[in-house]
């Protein structure tokens, strides 16, 4: 058998090869064994321990855990227990010492057997879709509420929650909240309640968001009343001072004038600050404290400006780690005064129950379709190499949008999944225009033959394409997923693969006259 | 064998082609009477289910009755309708779906009661869908299919630079899309927002032997316009069968299980069948009495 391909088919292997490492890795994700940890209790022991999201244990005091079972016989037998005990994790690239004789407080998971990311609708979880009651949003005020929002979420321990922007059609805009895996009790009240936010000195309120407005106005993205200022170096490394103004109310600010007259003053080394702090509650929990500049005392003043600032190794990380704090505050100050109620509009919560058996379901559906409709082919045309060939571009097809699919993380959810079924429906009309066409005309060439097939297969691909492309914004994008695989399906399709099983049939063809 | 048939079946060709038109034509017509019907009736011109009118769809993962929750919830809930998940081989219940116009606190409430027990995260699933949101959800898809066909008509005649061939690829798709509407309307389904989907999918499908027909007819030399017009039936038939092959498998399959899946499939299956018909019925007439008058019309020599 002469094994030279052509150009058109070392592509389409060179393509699936990159596909197989973007859904699997190397080393296979499925050869590996350990049970990864997906969220660490912070401040906790096991935080302090140095046990962190994102680590694979692979042994428990020298036990192998190779899943889930393993990690809770080890944990069970061990914890909760009178007397602290030492316990040694060991993950990929480090060993870690737990002392505590408590159950550590995080949550782990198997580790996924590909890079794929399955969606809501098949692995469990929530979404919401949540709009402005009565009131059109802007991009940027959804921009403002998207950032408030999953700050809130992020401190209720909620951690793997994706919270973005989306639009439609009719350029309503609407926050897209969505929550692998399990669902939050109480999600509906920690979506549609507002944050509570308070600041107090001592025990005293100074100002409150929400309906009072005490705080005016918050200043941000503008370098005049914004900003972080250049490092300094300190014995750590480098740190950054950021400071941006608020603008207070009259009553507040006579409020904080009040409060603030009878403190005392401390002087420390980076200034003169009084005895008292600034504290910042978000839903009764304390989210930050400011120190107040001497120069404020018992003054009204309804410019007040708050600083604080980040440390890193490097001036870089220094003043990431600045921006990242002072946008963190802003979000906060932010929080409560929102000039709207919030509305939920569309809530999934979806048991994971079902999910695995569906996906089984799916691939049977899928497996079927393909054989059936090689064996159709096998049947009008006699030549079982061209079946195998389909059946083999089809499932190339198939993988390449997977591999895309992993590679930028797309979730893929039902709608994908029908996408998917698309393309080979598609796949199989263009490797039958191909294969019929390299049977007719005998008086032109293979190649010439071939090149009119295109001709047919590029004006379908075209008219495929642009018919999905309205579905990208459709429906704020719920739908998406079916436009998107279907778009990589019949491209990857039109431009390597069937060209590919083109260059296929020719060798077979010329085999079969040759020989 | 193959020789006769093609040349019994050019024969008759030949002589009724024109003819054969007016089948396409009272089938349009008899839609169109029976959508303007069926529109004066319910003030839409198809049936939604809650995905797009806004409701409550829950999966309780248990073995319940669905005639009797049926029975039991109809004038507790508004528009209640029940579904069953069956295991694919065993035929075993797996849950059951329930779907109503309410929204998603009265229904948990009403269910929990009924069922003496609360649901949680891991025995059901719910899906809420406020009705102004499946308003503009409706209104956005159908907006995108109607955006969909421009588009495809545009690349149409782009690709043929001829009115009547790029009209009659046009005319046999939008028949076979409408034609489809009217079929699942008789059939009494729901359409859901995945149904809306198969018809965006079917844009792209029923041109497919569209395109390869005509391509055939217009740009191949040679060959008399029969035997142009019998080989690409030959290569678009295998086309479609295939396609319906695999899409009925399939459906076999995903059947009892999803709702979602199951209905994208019953619309590609009733579509494809319209496409052979509207392929090969409509447009094939449409081409054939195009590429004859011209060249009646050519000057002889």
């Amino acid at each position: 058998m002469n094994l030279k391909f052509s150009f058109r088919i070392w592509l389409l292997i060179i393509l699936l090869i990159f596909s197989l490492l973007s859904i699997y890795s190397f080393p296979p994700t499925f050869l590996k064994n350990g049970v990864k940890i997906t969220s660490v209790e912070a401040n906790s022991t096991a935080f302090n321990s140095g046990l962190r999201q994102g680590q694979i244990i692979k042994f428990i005091d020298g036990v192998q855990i190779k899943n889930l079972q393993d990690f809770s016989t080890a944990i069970e037998g061990k914890f909760p227990s009178n007397e602290s005990k030492k316990t040694i994790f060991t993950t990929e690239d480090s060993e870690i010492i737990y002392f505590s004789n408590e159950t550590p407080n995080m949550i782990v998971s198997e580790i996924s057997k590909s890079n794929l990311k399955l969606g809501l609708d098949l692995v469990g979880g929530a979404r919401a879709l949540v709009k402005a009651e009565g009131v059109q949003l802007s991009k940027s005020a959804a921009a403002d509420l998207v950032s408030v929002t999953s700050n809130r979420l992020n401190e209720f321990g909620l951690t793997d929650l994706k919270v973005r922007q989306v639009s439609d059609l009719e350029g309503n805009n609407f926050m897209l909240i969505e929550i692998a895996g399990a669902t939050p009790k109480d999600l509906e009240d920690m979506v549609s309640q507002q944050g509570k936010f308070e600041a107090k000195i001592g025990n005293q309120t100074v100002f409150i968001g929400g309906k009072d407005k005490d705080i005016a106005s918050v200043c941000r993205g503008d370098q005049t009343c914004a900003r972080v200022e250049s490092p300094l170096q300190t014995q750590e490394g480098y740190a950054a001072k950021f400071s941006f103004e608020i603008t207070l109310s009259g009553d507040a600010a006579k409020r904080h004038a009040e409060i603030t007259k009878n403190l005392g003053i401390n002087s420390t080394t980076q200034g003169r600050y009084l005895n008292e702090t600034l504290d910042l509650y978000l839903d009764d929990k304390l989210v930050d404290t400011l120190l107040i500049g001497e120069s404020l005392k018992g003054r009204v003043t309804t410019q007040v400006s708050v600083s604080g600032s980040g440390a890193g190794t490097t001036k870089e990380e220094a003043v990431k780690s600045a921006e990242e704090n002072m946008h963190k505050l802003q979000t906060i100050l932010i929080t409560g005064s929102l000039p709207y109620k919030l509305e939920i509009v569309k809530l999934d919560t979806i048991s994971p129950v079902l999910g695995k058996e569906f996906t089984r379901i799916i691939l049977i559906a899928g497996l079927l379709a393909l054989v059936s409709a090689s064996l159709v082919v096998f049947v009008r045309y006699r030549k079982i190499k061209a079946s195998l060939a389909l059946i083999l571009t089809s499932f190339s097809e198939i993988v390449i949008i997977l591999g895309v699919a992993a590679l930028i993380e797309w979730n893929l959810d039902l709608p994908s999944i029908a996408g998917i079924l698309a393309t080979i429906g598609t796949g199989f009309d263009d490797q039958i225009v191909l294969l019929d066409e390299a049977n007719h005309e005998k008086f032109l060439n293979l190649k010439q033959r071939l090149k009119r097939a295109f001709a047919i297969i590029i004006g379908a691909y075209f008219t495929a394409a642009v018919s999905m492309l309205p579905l990208l914004w459709a429906g704020a994008g719920l739908l998406k997923g079916f436009a998107f695989t279907t778009l990589i399906g019949i491209t990857a399709g039109v431009f390597i693969t069937r060209p590919a099983f083109s260059d296929m049939i020719k060798r077979m063809e010329e085999g079969d006259t040759s020989s | 064998m193959e020789e006769k048939l093609k040349t019994s079946v050019t024969k008759f060709h030949d002589r009724y082609y024109k003819l054969l038109l007016l089948i396409p034509a009272i089938m349009l017509l008899l839609s169109f009477i029976y959508m303007g019907v069926f529109y004066s009736k319910n003030g839409d011109f198809v049936k939604r289910d809650i995905s797009l009118t806004g409701g409550t769809s829950v999966t309780i993962y248990e073995k319940i009755s669905v005639e009797k929750v049926q029975a039991d919830l109809s004038d507790k809930l508004e528009d209640v309708e029940v579904r069953e998940i069956s295991d694919l081989i065993t035929k075993e219940q797996k849950a059951v779906i329930i779907e109503t116009k309410s929204d998603a606190d009265l229904t948990r409430k009403v269910l929990e009661e009924y069922l003496g027990h609360t649901l949680t995260a891991e025995n059901s699933s719910f899906e809420f869908t406020g009705s102004s949101l499946s308003n503009s959800f409706f209104k956005q898809l159908v907006i995108a299919v109607i955006i969909a066909f421009i588009l495809m008509a545009i690349v149409v005649f782009i690709l043929f630079r001829t009115f009547v061939p790029s009209m009659a690829v046009i005319l046999s798709a939008f028949a076979d899309i409408f034609m489809t509407l009217t079929t699942f309307n008789l059939l009494g389904l729901k359409l859901s927002s995945a149904g809306i989907v198969a018809f965006l999918m079917l844009i792209g499908y029923s041109v497919d032997t569209d395109i390869l027909l005509t391509n055939r007819v217009l740009r191949r030399q040679g060959h008399s316009l029969n035997r142009k017009i019998w080989e690409a039936f030959k290569t678009g038939l295998t086309m479609t069968l295939v396609s319906i092959v695999a899409v009925a498998f399939a459906f076999i399959v995903v059947g009892s299980f999803s709702a979602v899946l199951t209905q994208i499939f019953t619309i590609i299956l009733i579509g494809l069948g319209f496409d052979i018909f509207n392929t090969w019925v409509t447009n094939a007439s449409i081409i054939k009495w195009y590429v004859l008058k011209l060249k009646k019309n050519e000057p002889k020599i």
